[in-house]
């Protein structure tokens, strides 16, 4: 037997799988060949995980557990049943409106800030002449006065 | 109680026969889910979710099958349905989160013996690289070969369970089997261990 046709059947000759006449084949390949004999040991603890594994050791207050979420899906449940338009519609609702209220009191705020820039700009060209007081009625006129 | 009986009586609402329900089948359960889930609380949680889809549905459930065969429906069910979430929700955690959580599952595993160390890390390390060859097979051959191996379940109730012929689950654990012997062959080969 080589070594490769011995890596395609390994699994099911440790499973017990194989028929007699095979099995011995393998068995007599493993007693000569030390990498195949290291590779089958190998599988064979891999494999043995699953006997390791197999029923886990279950919490003792699982009932208890299991009772408490049940209890508490039923709670949810009911306050559910209570307030359905609520949660389904009136909810989405108004936090679509929310949502929309801010987004115009967002565009409302930013648009003043645009126009009064350029207004105001050309109110102080406008207003300057007026205010000087000293270009009308100069300091001396005013002493000599 | 027999189990007619039991079902019988939870039709009717009753809370005793339901805890008789759940004393009898829990480890079934909890150790179906385990062998397709890997971890402990998860694989309790999924059970809780089990039994109280059972509780809820039993008046759907017609006695054309025995009630083993429809709790292991359920349960393969909920925790094929519980991997799809978790895959999911991996998809959006950080890469870190993700070693974080192996290497806290590898502490875990190896924290349970204590007696000797060494033993334990192997079989630790050992679990991983069965527990990522065994998720790696397609969902139908996952779910046969732990049915059969985790549960010793004959093909003819895991052909019960998967709604399949006996033939047909014969052969997805034979795939099953040479697509391990491959991913461990492999392994060996790269010295995981």
């Amino acid at each position: 037997m080589k070594c490769k046709t011995l890596h395609n059947k390994l699994i099911f000759f440790l499973e017990g799988d194989l028929p007699e006449k095979e099995a011995n084949e393998m068995k007599a390949h493993l007693a000569e060949c030390e990498s195949c004999a290291a590779f089958a040991e190998d599988m064979q603890k891999t494999l043995g995980i699953i006997h390791i594994e197999k029923s886990p050791e279950v919490n003792p207050f699982f009932y208890t557990r299991l009772k408490v979420q049940m209890e508490n899906e039923e709670e949810k449940t009911r306050r559910s049943v209570g307030f359905p338009v609520w949660e389904k519609v009136l909810q989405p609702a108004f936090f679509s409106l929310l949502l929309l209220a801010g987004i115009y009191t967002g565009i409302k705020i930013g648009q003043p800030v645009t126009a009064e820039t350029s207004h105001s700009i050309f109110a102080e060209t406008e207003l300057v002449p007026f205010l000087n007081e000293m270009e009308t009625e100069p300091i001396e006129t005013f002493l000599m006065e | 109680m027999s189990e007619t009986e039991i079902i019988h009586k939870l039709k009717q609402g009753n809370e005793t026969a339901f805890k008789e329900l759940v004393e009898n089948y829990r480890n079934m359960v909890v150790n179906t889910c385990f062998g397709l889930i890997h971890n402990t609380e998860d694989a309790e949680d999924v059970a809780q979710d089990v039994f109280i889809e059972v509780f809820r549905s039993v008046e759907n459930f017609r006695a054309d099958s025995k009630l083993s065969t429809w709790l292991y429906r359920i349960a393969v069910n909920r925790s094929l349905n519980f991997i799809r979430d978790n895959k999911k929700r991996r998809w959006f955690q950080s890469f870190d989160d993700t070693i974080e959580a192996k290497k806290e599952e590898l502490n875990r595993l190896s924290s349970s013996d204590s007696e000797n160390p060494e033993t334990s890390l192997e079989n630790s390390q050992r679990a991983l690289i069965l527990h990522e060859a065994v998720d790696s097979l397609p969902e139908n051959q996952r779910v046969a070969f732990t049915l059969n191996k985790y549960e010793d379940l004959p093909y003819k109730e895991i052909s019960e369970v998967m709604n399949l012929s006996v033939s047909s689950v014969e052969s997805l654990i034979h795939r099953a089997k040479k697509n391990l012997q491959k991913k461990l062959h492999h392994c060996y080969k790269k010295k995981c261990i």
